[in-house]
C-alpha cells in the first residue's frame, strides 16, 4: 500500500512527458486518514519509552483511568494510565510526584491529540512503596486516625487476649512464650491468618474484625515477625488501617522489628516494637493494675489506722487534762455519792415517815378525844406528800447523774476506736444507726436509741435527757 | 460476688477514691469505719479478679468456631508450659 507522503503535493509541478507543465490533479485526504497516518507514524516510530516527568493535572475519573501530564521544565506530555494498569500500583497518582513512566506514544484520534499510554509508573529516587507509605500516613493523619486522644488504654487486666498473626510465624511463639512465663492464667485466642503476600492486608483485616466479635476478648494483638517492606506491606494497606481504627477492642500492634514501623503502627491504640514486647505489654500492665492494688490496700490500713490513732490521741490529751483526770474514777465516785445520796434520802424519808409517825402515835395518845382522826388523816396526807416529794427529788439527783454518765462514756467513745468497746465501753446511736448520740439534748424521753457493745447490742428507751449541764463534771 | 462492683477497673478507680479520701482525714468514726469496710471490699474484689482467670489457649478457624489451641495447631509442648504450672 502507498504511503500517504508518496503521492505528490498539491503545488508541486508535475511534467508531462513532452516537458510541458500541466496543472496537478488534486489528491485531498480526510482528517481521519492523515491522523491515522500520524499515529501509525507515531506508535511505530517510538515504540516502549521510559519517560521521566513530574506528575500534573491529575485527575481520576469514575472509570479508574488516569489521566495526567508529564512535565519537565520545557516540556509537557499528555498520559493516560488505564485502570488495568493503575490498579496494580500501590501509591496514589498525585500531582507533584516525580516519576519514571514506562508506555508507548500513541494519538486519541477524536482529539487530534497524542499522549503517551502509561503501563506502569514508578516513583523517581524511592521506592513505590515508600512513596505509597507516605501518601497513606499522610492521609490518615490529615484525618485523625493518628491522634493520641483516639488511642484506648489497654485493659489492666483482660479477659481474653486476642491475637491476629500466622500460626507457623515466629511472632506467635514469642508472644506465647512471654505470656507463659508471665501471666500463667491468661486465656488467650488465636485467630490465624496469612501476614504476607497478595491480600493479607484484607485478611488480616477480616481476622480482626472476627477475633473482636468473640465474648471476652477485650484487647487484639496484631502482628507478625521481621521481613522486608515487601513482606510487611499487608500492614501498610490502608483498608487494614482503617479495620484497626474501627476495631471495638483495643489493639497492640507488633509488627517486625523495632526498626519496623508500619501504618498499622500509627493507628493502633498501642505499638509494640516486636511480638514479644507486645506480650509484655499486656504482663505488665496487670502487674500494674496488682501494684496498685496493693499500694492502695496498704494506704487504706494506713490511713485506718493513723485516724484511729489520732482519736486516741486526742481522748488520751483529754484524759490527762486537769479537768478531766482521773474522769473514770470521778465518774465512778458520783455513781456511788449518787446511790449512796438516794439511799441516804430514802433511810432519811423512811426515818422521818416513822418519827412523824411516832409523834403523831404520841399525840394521839395524848389527844385521844375530839377530832383526833379527822387531824390525823390531815397530817398523814401532809407526810404523804412530802415523803413522794423527796422521792421525787432523789430520783432526780440520781437520775441526773446517771445521765450525765452516760453523756461523758458517750462521747468519749465517739473519740475513740472501737477497739474501745473491747474495754467495756459502749457506743450509743440513734435509732437507725446513722449517727452517734453526742448530746443527751440529742434525744428526748420516749427515744429510742441503740447501744453497741463490744459483743451485741442493746435496743434501749430514753426516760429521760438531761443534756445542758454535763460539762461541769 | 458483691452486686454493688461492676468490674475491676471501676472497682479500683473506687478504691482510690476510698483512700484519698480517708488519707484527707476529716471524717468522723463511723464515716471512716464505713469506707474502710468498702475499701476492704474493693480489694478483696480486685485481688480475687487477678487471681480468676485460668490458662486457656483457643484457635478461633474461618467458620468462627473456637477450638483448644493445642488440637487445631501442632504446638509442642513446652508452647503450653504455662498449664502445667
Amino acid at each position: 500500500m502507498p504511503g500517504l507522503f508518496d503521492e505528490p503535493f498539491e503545488e508541486e509541478p508535475v511534467f508531462r512527458e513532452d516537458g510541458a507543465p500541466v496543472r496537478a490533479r488534486r489528491r485531498v485526504v480526510s482528517v481521519s486518514e492523515v491522523t491515522a497516518g500520524i499515529r501509525m507514524a507515531i506508535e511505530s516510530g517510538f515504540g516502549e519509552l521510559w519517560i521521566e516527568g513530574e506528575i500534573s493535572n491529575c485527575r481520576v475519573w469514575n472509570t479508574g483511568h488516569v489521566y495526567f501530564t508529564l512535565k519537565d521544565s520545557a516540556a509537557q506530555l499528555k498520559a493516560v494510565m488505564f485502570r488495568s494498569a493503575s490498579r496494580y500500583l500501590k501509591f496514589k497518582i498525585e500531582d507533584g510526584i516525580h516519576v519514571v513512566a514506562r508506555g508507548r506514544l500513541s494519538v486519541y484520534e477524536p482529539k487530534g491529540e497524542y499522549q503517551l499510554v502509561c503501563e506502569h509508573l514508578e516513583p523517581h529516587g524511592r521506592g513505590a512503596l515508600q512513596l505509597a507509605f507516605e501518601q497513606l500516613k499522610r492521609k490518615l493523619q490529615a484525618e485523625g486516625l493518628f491522634a493520641a486522644d483516639r488511642k484506648r488504654p489497654i485493659p489492666s487486666l483482660p479477659n481474653k487476649i486476642g491475637i491476629v498473626t500466622s500460626l507457623d510465624g515466629a511472632a506467635l511463639r514469642d508472644i506465647l512464650k512471654v505470656l507463659s512465663r508471665r501471666h500463667p492464667n491468661a486465656h488467650i485466642v488465636v485467630r490465624p491468618c496469612k501476614v504476607q503476600g497478595d491480600g493479607a492486608g484484607d485478611e488480616i483485616a477480616r481476622a480482626l474484625k472476627a477475633l473482636a466479635k468473640v465474648p471476652g476478648v477485650d484487647v487484639i494483638i496484631v502482628g507478625r515477625g521481621g521481613g522486608s517492606i515487601e513482606d510487611l506491606w499487608a500492614f501498610n494497606e490502608e483498608p487494614l488501617a482503617r479495620t484497626i481504627a474501627a476495631c471495638p477492642v483495643p489493639v497492640i500492634s507488633a509488627v517486625g522489628h523495632e526498626v519496623d514501623v508500619t501504618i498499622a503502627d500509627f493507628v493502633a491504640d498501642l505499638r509494640a516494637p516486636t511480638p514479644s514486647a507486645a506480650a509484655e505489654m499486656v504482663v505488665t500492665a496487670k502487674e500494674e493494675f496488682a501494684a496498685r492494688i496493693d499500694r492502695l490496700q496498704g494506704r487504706l490500713t494506713a490511713a485506718m489506722r493513723a485516724g484511729i490513732q489520732r482519736r486516741r490521741n486526742v481522748v488520751h490529751l483529754l484524759t490527762s487534762r486537769r479537768g478531766l483526770a482521773g474522769w473514770q474514777v470521778r465518774v465512778a465516785m458520783q455513781g456511788r455519792h449518787v446511790s449512796e445520796l438516794s439511799h441516804a434520802l430514802r433511810r432519811a424519808t423512811t426515818g422521818l415517815i416513822a418519827r412523824r409517825l411516832r409523834e403523831h402515835q404520841h399525840r394521839a395518845a395524848r389527844l385521844e378525844a375530839g377530832d383526833v382522826r379527822r387531824r390525823l388523816a390531815a397530817m398523814r396526807g401532809r407526810l404523804g406528800a412530802a415523803d413522794s416529794r423527796l422521792h421525787v427529788i432523789a430520783g432526780r439527783v440520781h437520775e441526773r447523774a446517771e445521765a450525765r454518765f452516760t453523756a461523758l462514756a458517750g462521747r468519749l467513745e465517739t473519740l475513740s476506736p472501737l477497739a474501745v468497746l473491747a474495754r467495756g465501753y459502749a457506743v450509743c446511736w440513734n435509732q437507725d444507726r446513722t449517727a452517734i448520740i453526742r448530746q443527751a439534748s440529742a434525744v428526748t424521753a420516749g427515744d429510742r436509741v441503740r447501744v453497741t457493745l463490744h459483743e451485741g447490742e442493746i435496743d434501749c428507751e430514753v426516760r429521760s435527757a438531761h443534756g445542758s449541764d454535763n460539762q461541769g463534771l | 460476688m458483691d452486686p454493688t462492683i461492676k468490674d475491676f477497673e471501676s472497682a479500683s478507680a473506687e478504691l482510690e477514691a476510698i483512700v484519698k479520701k480517708m488519707e484527707e482525714g476529716d471524717l468522723t468514726l463511723e464515716q471512716a469505719l464505713e469506707l474502710y469496710e468498702r475499701g476492704v471490699q474493693l480489694s478483696r474484689f480486685c485481688h480475687s479478679k487477678l487471681e480468676e482467670a485460668e490458662r486457656r489457649l483457643e484457635i478461633l478457624n474461618e467458620r468462627g468456631e473456637l477450638r483448644p489451641a493445642h488440637a487445631a495447631m501442632g504446638l509442642t509442648p513446652s508452647d503450653e508450659s504455662g498449664k502445667s504450672r
